[in-house]
């Protein structure tokens, strides 16, 4: 082993399953040739390719503005040259697990909009559902095409210290990402091409394509090219980047509210230079309660008046369908095994972390007893805001969290902590093991798909758990590779 | 494809802020140099520059001095001022983030890497070393820019409006590169044979028009010959009526155009039946108000026509 990596282990050997070393210090066998590779690059050539990197990203314009930073300050996406590398083999399994389970979720929230059968045979409690502020009954009695409600779903899926992986939350409503897994990967290209050489790596570019065939499968009326929207809350959101990466992608227009409007007929159309055109597809980017002041909040100026008549009607077709959030909501992910059992007749194929509910009594106790050990997560946050890990948090942090939990127990889970998996990552110019996750985005319309990878995202401060870009994450290629015949 | 109209106006608004850029460019290149030429006492003085862009108000705001550290500051580092490069480059490049899947991809990049540029050096290029080489480089960039949109842009709506909005701006500016001429004469007793063929030999050069000038007319530089071609050869890119022209042919296509047309060709009229000749400097500074006033109108009823329509 080259000297340069030599001391990656050091201190911490076997602790964590790490993706590109083996405990041994030698470097796994599908990530031999690029860590051949990139050792064997001195660090002056190191720091020209992470330049290479940084310029590419300036001029791409990658960026994402962080709400608590307010205006519209851009943020340089923090991008890490050291590609993640998976098996297609290993691969294979994970995603035939993904797509039992977005499966199963969408069966699951058809369900509750229609039949509660599930409720009713008591597997999963009617009252968590129901009294969820993510249960929308403004959307009852819908039957969406294909009985899919969530057509992109973002699950995020870490491996604990024996490399097996647990979906750690499923993003139902508005899950982002994507366009920074596909923007690595053409920045990877760009900087490391030699790395390309001697793998056969799955390509992702496609994406884009993908999502506008399941959109376009959802679309109501029977048309050669059904007309398809992207709506955005507008600039000021974190994800603006991606909504205009993805509306370019496709060839879809992107909208913001006020470039629609629902007419008498209850159909939706865009203000275009040549008059009103018809709109078949939405796919949203904003929260459901702000797609429609009419049904949801009042004081939204995000949406458009009449969305959720026009799609009630059948005239327009919106992914994620209004109300998907039923099934992301922390507590519900606990029941997720049991729906897999109940909805397809199957044993799941990828773990869910155990998770205490703190609105049980028992768990409850459990978990205010042994706060240092868990991690406890509010049941409707995303993006790691009102997250503690136990471990690292100070004395005072537990004991308010002890308080937030007594006061509210329904709106707290915990999850034993996991030894996450590392990464060699270059930090300060030096290769140091961090911590990440992987969120891969599966796509459900008239056929199924999942990306081949996922964008991984990486907590830059050591020991950190926290992997979200607002709170300083940064992220790495993803390769599935397929062994060379 | 049809266009959303939001879009539209942004793309419109895109290409007015570049062509402001690169003509804010031209225009006080050409200044600074001529000022440079003049002895002092009979140059026209900075004065002219603001009145010109129609500033004087925002500039006063800013400083009380007129003199050339200040102007140059005013139209090319204020990034609050509406008319300096700055603050054009900037909503120029706000505009493309809107907009920019309706682009081509590199027109991002492009017009990311301006605003970066123009946000490191303005400041820096308000001074007498500078200067000359950052204006170059806007100028440069800003038509790296059109001619890759030219290049790769389909003919549909998204071209349509962004050659709207250059035409638009350019004619625009083009009325002040002249009204700089006129204004800074005015500015005098009377007229100086000396120095009036330098003036509106730099106003040509601002406008890239020195060659075509001496081809079409030949090298005498005088203020009637000069204001005639910059008005009406229609075969030079930056006259009035070649820009009117090219906005008449874009109207046409679209949707509703009646009456934008009617505004548009009662001002193309005025300007073909314009003759300097017979008119004196005051008079052709009157002429290049009203038409500034009418362009501002026709832009008017295209953002009531096809951007902010009353009913949906």
């Amino acid at each position: 082993m080259n000297k340069r990596w030599k001391n990656y282990l050091k201190g911490a050997p076997g602790e964590f399953y790490d993706e590109l070393i083996a405990p041994t210090g030698n470097p796994r066998v599908a990530a031999r040739r690029a860590v051949n590779l990139l050792q064997s690059l001195s660090p002056e050539e190191i720091a020209a390719r992470r330049a290479a990197a940084d310029l590419a990203i300036r001029d791409m314009g990658i960026s994402f503005t962080v709400y608590t930073e307010g205006g519209n300050i851009d943020r340089a996406w923090p991008f890490d040259l050291i590609p993640r590398v998976i098996t297609a083999k290993e691969w294979q399994r994970v995603s035939a697990g993904l797509l039992q389970r977005g499966r199963a979720l969408n069966c699951f929230i058809d369900d509750i909009y229609n039949h509660q059968k599930i409720l009713a045979d008591k597997v999963v409690p009617a009252e968590i559902v129901l009294e969820s502020p993510n249960y929308k009954p403004q959307c009852a009695n819908v039957s969406p095409r294909y009985g899919v409600w969530a057509h992109i779903c973002g699950s995020d899926l870490v491996r604990d210290h024996n490399g097996r992986f647990y979906v750690l939350e499923d993003n139902l409503r508005v899950p982002s990402g994507v366009s920074y897994m596909l923007e690595n990967r053409e920045i990877t290209k760009r900087v490391l091409p030699e790395l390309f050489e001697n793998y056969s790596i799955l390509p992702v570019d496609d994406y884009p394509s993908r999502l506008h065939a399941t959109l376009a499968s959802l679309s109501p009326r029977q048309q050669k090219r059904p007309s398809i929207v992207v709506l955005t809350p507008g600039i000021y959101n974190s994800a603006y980047f991606e909504h205009a990466y993805l509306a370019h992608g496709m060839g879809a227009e992107l909208v913001e509210g006020v470039d629609l409007f629902v007419a008498d007929d209850d159909c939706l159309y865009m203000r275009t230079v040549e008059g009103p055109l018809r709109v078949d597809v939405v796919y949203r980017r904003i929260d459901d309660d702000f797609i429609d002041p009419e049904v949801f909040r009042a004081d939204s100026q995000l949406g458009v008046p009449g969305l959720m008549r026009a799609w009630q009607a059948g005239n327009v077709a919106i992914a994620n369908a209004p109300g998907s959030g039923v099934a992301d909501d922390k507590v519900v992910y606990a029941y997720v095994p049991e729906m897999i059992r109940y909805y397809l007749g199957e044993e799941p194929r990828l773990a869910s972390v155990p998770t205490y509910l703190c609105s049980e009594e028992k768990d409850r106790d459990y978990v205010l007893a042994n706060l240092e050990k868990l991690v406890v997560k509010p049941a409707n946050e995303s993006g790691g805001y009102g997250l503690m890990v136990g471990p690292h948090a100070t004395q005072a942090t537990r004991k308010k969290f002890a308080k937030l939990i007594e006061a509210d127990p329904r709106n707290y889970i915990a999850q034993p902590t996991l030894a996450l998996s590392t990464a060699p990552t270059y930090i300060d110019g030096k290769v140091q093991p961090r911590h990440l996750d992987l969120r891969p985005f599966i796509l459900q319309g008239d056929q199924s798909w999942v990306t081949p990878g996922g964008l991984t995202r990486v907590a830059l401060t050591k020991g950190s758990l926290v992997v979200n870009s607002s709170q300083g994450g940064g992220s790495k290629d993803t390769w599935i590779v397929r062994a060379r015949s | 494809m049809t266009m959303l109209s939001r879009v539209a106006e942004r793309l419109f608004w895109m290409a007015r802020y570049l062509e402001r850029a690169e003509d804010t460019a031209r225009l006080t290149s050409a200044y600074a140099h001529l000022i440079m030429d003049i002895p002092v006492g009979d140059d026209p003085g900075w004065q002219t520059l603001v009145n010109i862009m129609d500033a004087d108000e925002v500039f006063e705001a800013n400083h009380r001095v007129h003199n050339e550290h200040n102007v140059l500051r005013f139209l090319i580092a204020n990034g609050d001022n509406p008319a300096s490069i700055r603050f054009a480059v900037k909503a120029a490049r706000e505009n493309v983030r809107t907009t920019r899947d309706q682009l081509p991809e590199e027109a991002w990049e492009q017009v990311n890497e301006l605003y970066l540029y123009s946000e490191e050096m303005a400041e820096k290029s308000v001074g007498r070393r500078n200067r000359y080489a950052f204006l170059e480089e806007i100028i440069t960039r800003c038509q790296m820019i059109n001619g890759m949109i030219l290049t790769t842009i389909s003919r549909d709506h998204a071209y349509r409006f962004i050659k709207l909005g250059h035409l638009l701006e350019r004619s625009d500016m083009t009325s002040r590169v002249i009204d700089v001429g006129t204004g800074s004469i005015l500015t005098r007793e009377a007229p100086d044979t000396a120095i009036d063929p330098l003036l509106w030999g730099y106003l040509l050069q601002a406008l890239s028009a020195m060659g075509a000038y001496r081809r079409t007319i030949g090298p005498q530089l005088e203020a009637a010959t000069v204001v005639d071609f910059l008005f009406t050869e229609e075969r030079f890119p930056r006259s009035l009526q070649f820009c009117l022209r090219g906005i008449h042919e874009e109207l046409k296509p679209l949707h509703n155009s009646a009456e934008t047309l009617a505004l548009l060709d009662s001002t193309r009229r005025k300007v073909s039946r314009f003759q300097a000749q017979s008119l004196s400097l005051e008079q052709i500074h009157l002429f290049i108000d009203e038409f500034q006033l009418a362009l501002n109108q026709v832009s008017n009823t295209i953002t009531a026509t096809w951007f902010q329509p009353e009913s949906s």
